[in-house]
């Protein structure tokens, strides 16, 4: 006999009409000829549902007895022995009664199948095991029925039920999902928009089979701990040599592979001010952004040592190079910073070494910039003295003094060995394009060696007599001076190109910084004074650098500075921007302080700086006087522009108080004037209810005040606030028997075992006085209820009145104090309650948060965090008395 | 407002009995009040808190007079007026918390006859109810309109001041008469202007300011404080006998 079928609708969240789904299914077969059996359907007494069921034939359940209770349970037997074609078999993850044959009822089911009947069944998001303790992360509701994923993966058809979470929460709103009592605090929380719609993506994710994927994410997303590695890192190493798209793309394809971070990493080289390309650079940057990746830029003086170093600091796992494009002669003399790299990662880290395939010119090959060998220059010089004087880098010169050792000899022998066919001045020729060749590489030094090589080399070898440094002939002697003096001055002249052309390049890297400065300032974005400052510090190597700005009012204001003001009499500085370790705070901390414009100094701590150093800061300080102007234009205009707003808001406060307060008063006054009219008079009883109505509106206007007085103290953070833990049925009852008569329709709803809360109990006595106040002004006749419950760490508090509502896109304006316009007082418009509520609420760490009432009215929903049982200190002391019934305040 | 003069005031308050009062306002407290001393009064009161409501009850109970607080839940009390002058009438005393003269100015355009504003004390709202139930048709009118100081008789176009007679120009008698003719009630500028000069004006409320400021000169005896000729400042005028 062929296994039966399982076909299984999937819902996200109850309610979203999966039953409906399996009941209309159900029908359709049985219209087509189908023999079906409705075994078990729970329409949770949901009328539309119940309404799908038409003239299906429903197979009568079976009552089980357990300990003294009967339940019903899906006759399996029966259903077995009636063997319809498909039998329609609701809620898969039901756990049947103990002593029922099976445990499950995707037991039952897998029965059924086995008999060769067809099922279609219903589950619900929650009931995943795999999902389990997702879900309860998502809504705080423990679930402890669950089916494993492997029976319903094994489902032939998996049919997602989906539903907006805002069409659901109409029909939760409706009471299409449960009946109005129903909800509660927990089931109000499982409906909020946000848990819909992460428990929605979930149920898709997980029919895609993609959750494994994206679970990490959720439970980042919704705070959920669990055993999840840490994040891996993919370092990137960026030189914004061509090609370079390359590398940034492939790192981040492993990123992602890996749910890894990309970092992409720039090494400047130590005293370079900038790269050689920063045009490919600042195109990486832009797609490392677009592809996620975080960028980080360092100054070091080798750049593998610093690129592992960097990657270390990032705790990565992975690091991307760039595939050498270099002569190996090249690599020879400079090294190889993959191998670098790999030799200074030492293992912990997996180096990749991509292939681009842009080959760009050999300065600009991918290792281009990050190869930039550091070009040590003295502080203490300027730029042509420094060039001329400094040695080339020490790689340099052992390549020169490497290609010495090898050219000479080898060029000798030759030389030796063809000693029929050549002469001395042959000899010296060879020997002088040698000292060229050293002069290149290795500069001034190793070239005045070589030529001394050269010479002693032509004078033993060359010179007769051979073999002696001796020499015969005059001419040669000549010959032999001659040469040293042409080597030398070979030398000399090619190695001031060869430095001309990097004082050119450093030319060329101060013109870049100063227009990259430049660009910081025309950028609208933010302020580019720490931007500039991070300049400064890379690029004259500064500890610390600071813009000080002149206090305007010098001694003054009203902040004093403990340090004594010296030298400068009584001038205050404050900081506009600083970077560095411990920035100076005042010029005379500074080791250098040039001033920027009248009132304000640039303040730099490090080594002293050069004429030509100076000189390019002048170029920084002329920029910076310019964002320093701006800076405080737009200071100026900003505060002019809320000036006029807080004046607009103040007058419009103005008349919505004047108008709320003059409410109460025109009744006051309307009924004492009528008191004193002599054209009226009263019977005793329209006498009493005149002065009433005066006491009442009297409440009423200094109960306004009193709420004014508290949203002015809210609004300048004066509010004290005590903390402790409260039993939420105490704070109701206070808050009744305050409310008096007014509340006694009021019902009340709270568990005796509720957990405490940690709050100040007089704030929120006085926020919940303002709850069921609006509630009751807004509860059309029905009585406002107040209800608690426990919810995922929290304690839910909600008002729940039965009056007109607000709608969806008033929510937020009922919460702002006096949000009516004129004098229209609608639902949006209760003057300060809410406000002066909400701001109770959120002064005691909770959220107050606007609801509908299922069936129609709002729900105001308190959320504070319950205190944990072992924090409990001021656990209700036996001897004091219980918790006690939190109606009883009330009744008495 | 003082009492009126002994003589007549028996007669209007025999007048105002009985008649139906119909108060639109959101505010419950202010109804109770209301209700009670408008009773003691001898009117006949309803009351709605909505102003779809109370146009419902302007249509069916067709009230003598409706005192309409502007600020309502729902439809707002100036469409109300609109609503009302569809089809009726009836004489609407505006009770608005609003100071601002906008909306004032706003709700006497739409219709209404008269505001007061809140807080107001309950004889000065009783003075404006007779004034604006008087203005509704009852038979044949006096033509005598006499004060403490002056004497203006409608029918003869005469007026006389401590004995003498009064000269007004053409404008002045004009604007006299509207003014007289409807006795404690808010004449607004652009009534008057339409009125005294034709239909063509409604905005050169300079003209009015002139013109109040020679007819005081004539008939009021400290015309910087003036007794029977009041301004209602950005609003109109108003004759307080």
């Amino acid at each position: 006999m062929a296994r039966g079928k399982l076909r299984l609708y999937l819902g996200a969240a109850p309610g979203v009409g999966k039953t409906y789904a399996m009941l209309n299914e159900g029908w359709r077969r049985k219209e087509r000829g189908t023999d079906v059996v409705v075994g078990w359907v729970d329409t949770h007494g949901r009328p539309q549902t119940e309404a799908q069921l038409r003239d299906l034939e429903v197979l009568p359940r079976k009552p089980v007895a357990y300990r003294d209770q009967t339940f019903e349970e899906l006759d399996l037997d029966a259903l077995l022995a009636r063997h319809p074609e498909l039998a329609l078999v609701d809620e898969l993850a039901h756990t049947n009664v103990p002593g029922s044959r099976n445990a499950k009822r995707w037991q039952d089911v897998e029965e059924l199948l086995d008999a060769g009947i067809n099922v279609i069944s219903t589950v619900n998001l929650q009931h995943l095991e795999s999902l389990n303790d997702v879900v309860q992360g998502i809504t705080g509701v423990v679930q402890r029925e669950t089916v494993p994923d492997g029976v319903v993966r094994s489902a032939d058809q998996i049919e997602l039920i989906d539903m907006a979470p805002e069409a659901l929460q109409r029909r939760l709103a409706h009471g299409n999902v449960y009946p109005p009592e129903r909800i509660d605090a927990a089931l109000g929380n499982y409906f909020r928009t946000g848990n819909l719609t992460a428990l929605r993506e979930l149920a898709l994710l997980w029919l895609a089979d993609r959750v494994d994927e994206e679970l990490h994410d959720y439970r980042e997303r919704h705070g959920i701990a669990g055993p999840w590695e840490t994040k891996e890192r993919v370092v990137v190493s960026l030189t914004g040599a061509p090609g370079g798209a390359v590398l940034v793309r492939r790192a981040a394809r492993m990123a992602m592979r890996t749910k890894a971070e990309l970092v992409g990493v720039h090494v400047r080289a130590e005293d370079a001010l900038t790269g050689p390309s920063s045009e490919g650079l600042i195109k990486n940057r832009a797609l490392l952004d677009e592809l996620g990746g975080r960028y980080v830029e360092v100054v070091g003086a080798a750049v593998a040592p610093t690129l592992v170093q960097v990657a270390r600091a990032e705790s990565a796992t992975q690091l991307v190079l760039g595939a050498t494009h270099r002569s190996r002669l090249t690599e020879f003399v400079r090294g190889s910073v993959v191998n670098s790299v790999i030799r200074a990662s030492g293992g912990s880290l997996d180096v990749h070494v991509i292939a681009t395939d842009e080959r760009g010119p050999e300065s600009d090959g991918p290792e281009g910039a990050i190869d930039a060998t550091p070009r040590r220059r003295s502080r203490r010089h300027g730029y042509l003295a420094r060039a001329l004087t400094s040695p080339l880098p020490v790689r340099r010169q052992i390549g020169a003094v490497i290609v010495g050792l090898v050219g000479f000899p080898l060029a000798t022998l030759l030389l030796a060995a063809n000693r029929a066919h050549i002469d001395l001045s042959t000899a010296l020729s060879t020997y002088l394009i040698l000292v060229m060749a050293v002069a290149i590489i290795g500069g001034m030094g190793p070239a005045a060696l070589a030529a001394v090589a050269g010479f002693l080399l032509s004078n033993y070898f060359f010179a007769p007599p051979i073999h002696t440094l001796t020499i015969a002939d005059t001419r040669d002697i000549v010959a032999l001076l001659v040469f040293l003096v042409v080597a030398g001055g070979v030398s000399t002249l090619v190695n001031l190109s060869v430095r001309r052309s990097s004082i050119a390049a450093q030319a060329r890297a101060d013109a870049h910084m100063l227009a990259r400065v430049a660009g910081r300032l025309v950028s609208p974005l933010g302020n580019p004074l720490p931007d500039l400052l991070e300049d400064l510090l890379v690029a004259f190597r500064l500890e610390a650098a600071a813009i000080l700005r002149r206090h305007p009012e010098g001694e003054a204001g009203g902040r004093a500075d403990p340090r004594p003001a010296s030298g400068t009499g009584f001038v205050r500085w404050d900081s506009a921007a600083a970077v560095g370790s411990d920035p100076p705070r005042t010029p005379e901390e500074a080791s250098v302080a040039i001033p920027i414009a009248d009132t304000a100094v640039l303040a730099l701590r490090g080594p002293e700086l050069s004429g030509e150093d100076r000189e390019i800061l002048a170029g920084f300080t002329a920029q910076m006087a310019v964002a320093l102007d701006s800076q405080r234009l737009q200071a100026e205009a900003a505060d002019a522009d809320s000036l006029a707003r807080a004046n607009d808001r103040l007058s419009a406060l103005l008349a919505a108080v004047s108008h709320d307060l003059r409410t109460p008063l025109a009744s006051i006054k309307a009924a004492s004037s009528s008191l004193l009219s002599e054209q009226l008079q009263f019977d005793p009883e329209e006498t009493e209810t005149l002065v009433r109505t005066i006491d009442d509106e009297s409440d009423r206007l200094s109960a306004m005040v009193e709420n004014l007085l508290d949203m002015s103290r809210l609004q300048t953070g004066s509010m004290e606030i005590r903390d402790r833990a409260v039993d939420i049925g105490e704070v109701v009852s206070s808050v009744l028997a305050e409310l008096g008569p007014r509340a006694d329709g009021v019902g009340v709803d709270i568990p005796e075992d509720l957990p405490l809360v940690r709050t100040d109990p007089v704030l929120l006595e006085r926020a919940v006085a303002n709850l069921v106040d609006n509630a009751l002004v807004h509860a059309e006749g029905a009585s406002p209820r107040i209800e608690a419950g426990a919810v995922a760490g929290r304690v839910d508090l909600r008002v729940v009145d039965r009056g007109p509502g607000i709608p969806p896109e008033d929510r937020e304006l009922v919460f702002r104090p006096f949000q009516r316009s004129g004098d229209t007082a609608s639902r949006v418009g209760v003057g300060l309650g809410l406000a002066v509520a909400r701001g109770f609420v959120e002064a005691v760490d909770g959220d107050l948060d606007l609801e509908d009432t299922p069936g129609g009215g709002a729900t105001l929903v308190v959320r504070l965090p319950a205190v944990t049982p072992p924090e409990t200190g001021a656990e209700p002391d036996p001897a004091i008395g219980a918790p006690a019934d939190p109606l009883e305040g009330r009744s008495a | 407002m003082t009492v009126p003069p002994s003589g007549s005031a028996l007669a209007s308050q025999d007048r105002d009995a009985g008649a139906r009062v119909l108060i639109v306002d959101d505010d419950i407290a202010l109804l109770r009040a209301l209700r009670v001393s408008l009773k003691a009064r001898g009117y006949e009161v309803l009351a709605a808190r909505r102003g779809e409501e109370g146009l419902e009850l302007a249509a069916e109970r067709r009230p003598d007079v409706i005192l309409l607080d502007l600020g309502l839940p729902g439809i707002d009390g100036i469409e109300v007026v609109r609503g009302l002058r569809g089809w009726s009438s009836v004489p609407i005393i505006v009770l608005s918390a609003r100071h601002q003269s906008v909306s004032k100015v706003e709700a006497l355009d739409a219709g209404a006859d008269d505001y007061v504003t809140k807080p107001f004390g309950m004889d000065e709202l009783l003075a404006r109810l007779r004034a604006a139930l008087r203005r509704t048709p009852s038979g044949p009118e006096d033509p005598r309109v006499e004060t403490e100081e002056f004497v203006i008789d409608l029918a003869t176009k005469q007026v006389s001041k401590a004995g003498a007679d009064v000269h007004l120009t053409p404008k002045e008698w004009d604007i006299v008469e509207v003014l007289v003719r409807n006795p404690g009630r808010l004449v607004s500028q652009r009534q008057l202007l339409h009125d005294v000069w034709g239909p063509e004006y409604g905005t050169e409320t300079e003209y009015l300011r002139v013109l109040m400021a020679r007819v005081r000169r004539k008939l009021e005896s400290d015309p910087s404080r003036p007794r029977y000729f009041r301004t209602e400042s950005g609003m109109g005028y108003r004759f307080v006998p």
